[in-house]
């Protein structure tokens, strides 16, 4: 600080402001990009959503409307539907990939074997693109010719239709996305462990506890910060999911899988009825809004404790 | 510490190293099955029994012109390339910026506020508006476009992560060479960009992994097609009345097994770059 203080003096009073104007313009494309596609567009998804919008002969032809989309909301099925769909389907898929992605770390990191290799291996499902993720589940899943359906068969036993029934394919994209992202959490919890000082666990050890006991006692309650952050990450995660699911089941079998992103697309560019789309996404981005915001001052008042 | 607890602890716990095999193997599962289907032609795939013959006819047909894969092929990679290119390039002005510059508070904060409200908004909220802004810079369809809109969507994470980068950076070496007499300009270019490197390339190998497979916006923002990028070719095949399962296997193999790859060997990077890239988002 006193360096900067210095060197401001003897350069003089236009070095720092040099500085200051450098700093500025340094920042300047990335507030400009960031406004023209993502705070132009919700300026426009707030605009839709307070509008009736209909496209008549390739026109769009907006009338302000109030609040009738919104209150269309609670009285569309589907919507309800998705709503409950993708409430479901996010806490299953934060609860298991962070139970998944907890133990695997832990065992992993008492690994001796195996250690190196599932240290690496277990990454690679989260580089995989989600759209070949659904491709590759569904080359596991199909009811035809699916590697499930063909170790069924050849034991003689009846094929599955997963993907066709309402539970089965609900289950399959939860399987799909814990498989998907688990690796996410495992990276998280594996670096966390490995910041854990061994001297804390060596004296753990002295006193006699268990390992059980070190995991409950030590372990768990160190790391519980990072599995913090992970849940939120992992909700946001989940309440935005879109590619897998759009291609392995489309949001079926009668709306099973039809997570609210799917929805909202459907509506934006099948149904075009932009109005009620734009409310809906609006609600959405408030709610993921609200759950940052209450988990961010959840956060500080830790700290600040 | 005891010579008992010593030997305990390098036993090898086979309950344990027989669970993480498993958990390998499940994980491994879906690779390997599209890798070997997409070697397998139609007739041994539909089949109910395992019938293994080796052929090339799947990667032969994708990649005869009269099909798009090559050309979606080019335009993810082209895609990807311009999106790193440009993500670092505004990434490394701003995040230096934020590190050491000490921008005006009216400045950082919009900054900020968009880096970190940008990545709880799913991307499908946005379509209809980003639709409007691509047709009215008349880049709609064009490979141009989604180079412009994957760099907004990895640009939030981008520029966190690179001024935690430069914040590593002693402030003292940049004061010094400005007192040595180093314009502004040159600090940046000849001394803190050169030790920001390993970090910028964590950042490109995940923007690029983020770029190659993004899909949404290549399927709403391009016609299909010539015009769209390999994730949405693949949706195209999973999509046909006739699904050619070969095929489809071929064309996600390809698109998954270089990204796998790339993993494998730049693990090290890879791991900081989403561990720091997930904390920031």
């Amino acid at each position: 600080m006193k360096n900067a203080a210095v060197s401001g003096r003897t350069r003089g009073s236009f070095s720092l402001s040099g500085r200051r104007a450098t700093s500025v313009v340094a920042l300047l494309p990335f507030v400009v990009f960031l406004a023209i596609f993502a705070v132009y567009p919700l300026y426009e998804l707030v605009r839709l959503s307070f509008q009736e919008t209909e496209v008549l002969d390739g026109e769009f032809f907006s009338a302000f409307n109030g609040l009738d989309n919104f209150k269309k909301i609670p009285n569309d099925p589907l919507a309800v539907n998705s709503i409950k769909v993708t409430l479901l389907f996010s806490t299953l898929c934060v609860i298991l990939t962070l139970v998944a992605g907890t133990a695997g770390a832990m065992m992993v990191n008492s690994s001796r074997i195996f250690k190196s290799a599932a240290r690496n291996i277990f990454v690679w499902p989260a580089v995989v693109a989600p759209v070949v993720v659904s491709v590759m589940w569904l080359l596991i899943l199909d009811p035809t010719m699916g590697l499930v359906n063909k170790i069924l068969e050849s034991l003689g036993r009846e094929p599955q239709i997963w993907l066709n029934s309402k539970a089965g394919a609900f289950i399959s994209v939860v399987v799909v996305d814990v498989w998907h992202w688990t690796p996410v959490v495992f990276l998280f919890i594996y670096a966390g462990l490995n910041g854990i000082n061994q001297e804390i666990l060596e004296a753990g050890r002295v006193d006699g506890a268990n390992e059980g006991q070190l995991i409950r006692r030590i372990i768990l309650p160190i790391l519980l910060p990072t599995i913090a952050v992970i849940a939120v990450l992992r909700t946001i995660m989940s309440i935005k999911a879109f590619d897998e699911m759009y291609l392995l089941t489309k949001g079926g079998p009668e709306g099973a899988t039809s997570l609210i992103s799917l929805h909202i697309r459907e509506i934006f560019v099948d149904v075009l009825d932009f109005g009620y789309a734009s409310a809906l996404s609006l609600c959405i981005v408030a709610i993921l809004g609200l759950i940052v915001g209450i988990a961010y001052s959840l956060r500080r008042k830790n700290r600040s404790r | 510490m005891t010579m008992e607890k010593r030997v305990q602890k390098s036993k090898v716990n086979v309950t344990l190293e027989l669970a993480i095999f498993v958990t390998i193997v499940i994980t491994l599962i879906p690779i390997i099955w599209i890798a070997i289907l997409a070697f397998l032609p139609n007739k041994s795939i539909i089949g109910t029994s395992f019938d293994f013959s080796f052929w090339l006819g799947n990667f032969r047909t994708l990649a005869d012109p009269g099909q798009n894969f090559l050309r979606q092929i080019f335009n993810s990679l082209t895609i990807t390339f311009g999106t790193v290119i440009l993500t670092l390039v505004i990434g490394s002005g701003s995040g230096y910026s934020l590190s050491k510059l000490k921008p005006p508070k009216w400045a950082t904060t919009p900054v900020f506020i968009l880096a970190s409200f940008l990545p709880i908004v799913p991307p499908i909220t946005l379509v209809p508006g980003i639709y409007v802004t691509l047709t009215n810079l008349n880049l709609l369809g064009s490979v141009t476009g989604l180079v412009l809109v994957n760099t907004v969507f990895n640009l939030p994470f981008a520029i966190l992560m690179i001024k935690s980068y430069f914040d590593q950076i002693p402030d003292e070496l940049r004061e010094a060479a400005i007192v040595d007499g180093a314009s502004e300009r040159r600090v940046f270019f000849s001394v803190l960009l050169p030790l920001a490197k390993p970090g910028l390339g964590a950042v490109a190998i995940y923007v690029a992994i983020m770029a190659w497979n993004e899909f949404l916006m290549g399927l709403i923002m391009t016609t299909g097609g010539g015009a769209a990028p390999l994730t949405v070719g693949i949706a195209s095949l999973v999509q046909d009345y006739e699904i050619t399962f070969g095929q489809m296997s071929a064309s996600g193999f390809v698109a998954a097994i270089p990204i796998i790859i790339l993993t494998a060997v730049a693990s090290r990077q890879i791991v900081s770059g989403l561990t720091a890239g997930a904390v920031k988002s």
